[in-house]
């Protein structure tokens, strides 16, 4: 229908146009587009509508799936010259506990049957790695092209199903169900922390100030570790030549009283990196003033915690090779910080200086030595001693350790704790009298503390030759003052860890020469002799002190009855 | 990683729109019973005041909510539904199918998304309204039963299971001592398969009473008592030669 319409002020026209005003039906007519774009513009059709039919159809073998993408991220698929999918199948050794293959050594006879009784019997349910819920990988335009990775979206199917309506060539739409929607995300081909390195970087973020050199620094790691496994070996290596910067060896640590930064410090493992220690310096010096400390090598994962770094002068247990380790860093800030204590400082650092060495020689022989329960006990306490580096740890320490071990340590047969007790006692109770005054041991009632004294006291007096033995005796001394004060009369200081001293039978090669000289006896009987609840020792002690008593007395063999009899002749 | 597909990209070459509809489960349900041939309704596209049109019209033989055929004069299938369209616009989407024979090809974009809505009528409201009632019936329901039941008496022993015992027991007959070499051929010949046996499994196998096989088990064998193969035997070292899973000889000894 055509409308007047008139401009005021205008020419007057008749146009004759076509309305397209909302209220208004008309024909339009709009040229039929071909049929294929249909579904991209939807606007071609007649007005009552083109009719189409729709099929589902039933017997596709094809299950169809969304792929969906982020539109920030930019993905047009028709760009893509290649593409390779595939299951992503990694959380198959999570999920799938393949045990040793049946048959093999190992394995026990209706193990599977067991086990799978067990987990019925305990409602232990497990997941099972269903392939069709993997994630799949994309991988585009080949080696060098994005990958994508598209994990599976889970509901899509429970309230509602999802169809793909395309349309045939004769015009018909055919709808296919939507078995699994996957999400599309593009992985990341750079280099990225893990996440503990990540935290670690984290705690460093106010002292780094290159923040370009985290990433090389692990490329460096990586290529210390295993150039082989690494595809960008060469990278790398050419990244470090560069500038290496930070080597992964350098930590930061936060005593910066103690430490300073040495020149030869970063020696080890940077090889070419002259260039690389001057850039470093340049950016500690642009820093504020963050300190490094170099650590050989990464023997062990150590924390790089700033509080922490206190917490290690006092250490309860330490293992035998990390103490020489960290022996020397140890007592570097040890003795820095001793220094304004400042508590008997000459005799205790002499002190300390002398038992660290006799102490480290008795752990290695203690070591091989079988000590029984004392050993543990004893080389606990006498590595705090090294590590604390305070005497006054002496408080808590031992020195009953020290005392027995210095005692193990000059006689080389010991007669093991309990005779080493009684040993130690006779020899204490002979030279009881010997002893001048010490009565300082009277102040404390604890032995410990009258035993720190009386060393602190006696210590100049005795010759180095003579050191040992005296400071043996005088270690036994206030050990048995203050018992003897106490009133107690027998020579054993009450420490409580031992045997009970009051055993008839002890486990001496005395004993077990004598009872071999009256008459011949089988390792049994010798056992028989020596009951563990008589002596004091587990069975298995007993069982290697005495074979290493036999060995040393090497007595002589008869068979009897089958049996091995060991017998001694004097 | 399982063997990589290639992707099939002649979807995208050829630029094929899909869309992507959401269809209620109702709907989906019929048309899953539709013929052979597939058809289940119609499509309009028009053009209704300047906004695109589309609605779907069920097929009239699908709306029956009973099985097809059956006229039954309940609740029916509402048949009209106009789709909602949207646009794509935060994702980019693709369809992908996978097939076992043809393996993955991409088939298309999608260009709209579409959900297909009924018509809210009296009809329809009945229907949903049957549909949550049904969801919410429980699935187990308790009966009363009119008579007691008397055939589960509390038994101080099973009797069925003591007599069948008693008469395995009676049938087999005490374990008899074979020979020895007998009984040791059957040992080893079971310690190939496994390393670790129970006793109780090697008695079962070889149907020796137990103090004649611990006495022999003693002798070439092993009790382990602690670790991770608790309480079993396994032969001595010189008695077995465990190579690889595949390979397995033993060494006997007379």
């Amino acid at each position: 229908m055509a409308t007047r319409n008139h401009s005021p002020g205008g020419p007057m026209f008749t146009v004759d146009y076509i309305n397209k005003r909302d209220n208004d039906v008309g024909y339009v007519y709009y040229p039929e587009a071909e049929k294929p774009t249909t579904m991209t513009s939807l606007g071609s059709s007649t007005s009552s509508g083109t009719e189409y039919t729709v099929r589902v159809p039933k017997n596709t073998s094809k299950k169809y799936n969304i792929m969906a993408f982020n539109s920030g991220d930019k993905v047009n698929c028709s760009a893509w010259t290649q593409a390779r999918m595939e299951r992503d199948m990694s959380a198959r050794r999570i999920y799938g506990e393949e045990e040793s293959q049946d048959g093999a050594a190992g394995s026990e006879f209706g193990k599977k049957q067991r086990e799978e009784a067990r987990r019925k019997k305990y409602g232990i349910v497990t997941r099972e790695f269903k392939v069709e819920d993997q994630p799949w990988i994309l991988k585009v335009n080949g080696k060098a092209g994005k990958r994508f990775k598209g994990q599976k979206k889970g509901g899509v199917t429970e309230n509602a199903s999802y169809y793909i309506f395309t349309q045939c060539p004769d015009g018909a739409f055919e709808a296919f169900p939507v078995h699994g929607w996957y999400n599309f995300t593009p992985l990341a081909k750079h280099r990225t922390l893990t996440a503990e390195e990540a935290e670690e970087e984290w705690g460093r973020r106010n002292k780094v100030v290159n923040h370009f050199s985290i990433m090389l620094q692990r490329r460096f790691r990586e290529q210390e570790r295993g150039p082989d496994d690494e595809d960008e070996g060469e990278k790398s290596g050419k990244k470090k030549k560069k500038g290496g910067g930070r080597g992964g060896d350098l930590r930061i640590h936060d005593l910066e009283e103690d430490l300073e930064m040495s020149s030869d410090d970063s020696d080890s493992s940077m090889g070419d990196d002259g260039e690389s220690k001057a850039k470093a310096k340049k950016d500690k010096g642009k820093g504020k003033g963050k300190k490094k400390k170099k650590k050989g090598g990464e023997h062990e994962a150590l924390e790089d915690s700033d509080d922490g770094d206190y917490e290690g002068l006092e250490v309860d247990y330490m293992s035998d090779e990390s103490s020489s380790d960290e022996e020397p860093e140890k007592g570097q800030p040890s003795k820095a910080e001793e220094h304004p204590k400042g508590i008997d400082e000459a005799s205790e650092s002499e002190e300390e200086s002398e038992e660290e060495k006799p102490n480290e020689e008795e752990t290695k022989e203690e070591e091989e030595e079988e000590e029984g329960k004392k050993t543990p006990v004893q080389a606990e306490k006498k590595k705090k001693k090294d590590s604390s580096g305070e005497s006054e740890s002496s408080d808590d320490s031992d020195i009953e350790g020290e005392t027995a071990s210095a005692l193990f340590m000059k006689k080389r047969t010991p007669p093991k704790r309990g005779g080493g007790r009684g040993s130690a006692g006779s020899s204490r109770t002979g030279s009881r009298p010997g002893t001048p005054s010490i009565d300082s041991a009277a102040t404390s009632n604890t032995l410990r503390a009258a035993a720190s004294k009386l060393e602190q006291g006696k210590r100049p007096t005795p010759g180095p030759g003579t050191d040992s033995p005296a400071a043996k005796r005088l270690k036994m001394e206030p050990s048995s003052q203050s018992p003897a004060p106490s009133g107690k009369s027998t020579p054993q200081p009450p420490s409580g860890k031992s045997t009970p001293s009051s055993s008839d039978v002890q486990l001496t090669e005395e004993a077990v020469r004598r009872y071999l000289i009256r008459k011949p006896m089988t390792t049994k009987d010798l056992l028989k002799k020596f009951q563990t609840k008589r002596t004091g020792l587990s069975s298995e002690q007993t069982v290697n002190v005495l074979a290493q008593i036999l060995k040393r007395l090497n007595p002589e063999r008869k068979n009897v009855n089958d049996k091995m009899h060991f017998y001694l002749t004097e | 990683m399982s063997v990589k597909t290639e992707v099939d990209l002649s979807g995208v070459k050829k630029s094929n729109g899909v869309w992507l509809v959401k269809v209620p489960k109702y709907l989906s349900q019929q048309w899953d019973k539709a013929k052979e041939r597939g058809e289940v309704g119609k499509i309009t596209i028009g053009k209704k005041h300047g906004k695109t049109e589309v609605r779907f019209c069920l097929n009239e033989e699908l709306t029956a909510l009973g099985d097809v055929g059956e006229k039954d004069a309940s609740l029916k299938v509402p048949r009209d539904h106009p789709f909602t369209m949207h646009a794509v616009g935060g994702q980019t989407m693709a369809a992908f199918s996978q097939s076992d024979t043809d393996g993955i090809s991409l088939e298309g974009m999608v260009v709209h998304r579409a959900e297909c809505r009924p018509v809210v009528n009296d009809n329809y409201m009945k229907l949903q309204f049957e549909e949550s009632e049904e969801s919410t019936k429980p699935q187990r329901v308790s009966q009363q039963l009119e008579r007691a039941v008397t055939t589960i008496f509390k038994p101080v022993a099973n009797h069925d299971f003591n007599l069948e015992h008693d008469k395995k027991k009676k049938s087999e007959g005490k374990m008899v001592r074979a020979e020895r070499q007998v009984v040791l051929d059957m040992l080893f010949s079971a310690f190939e398969k496994h390393q670790y046996y129970n006793i109780k499994d090697l008695v079962d196998i070889t149907k020796q009473p137990v103090t004649y096989l611990k006495d022999i088990m003693r002798e070439i064998g092993t009790y382990n008592s602690k670790g991770t193969h608790k309480s079993t035997w396994e032969l001595k070292a010189e008695y077995r030669h465990y190579q690889s899973a595949e390979e397995e000889e033993e060494m006997q000894t007379a």
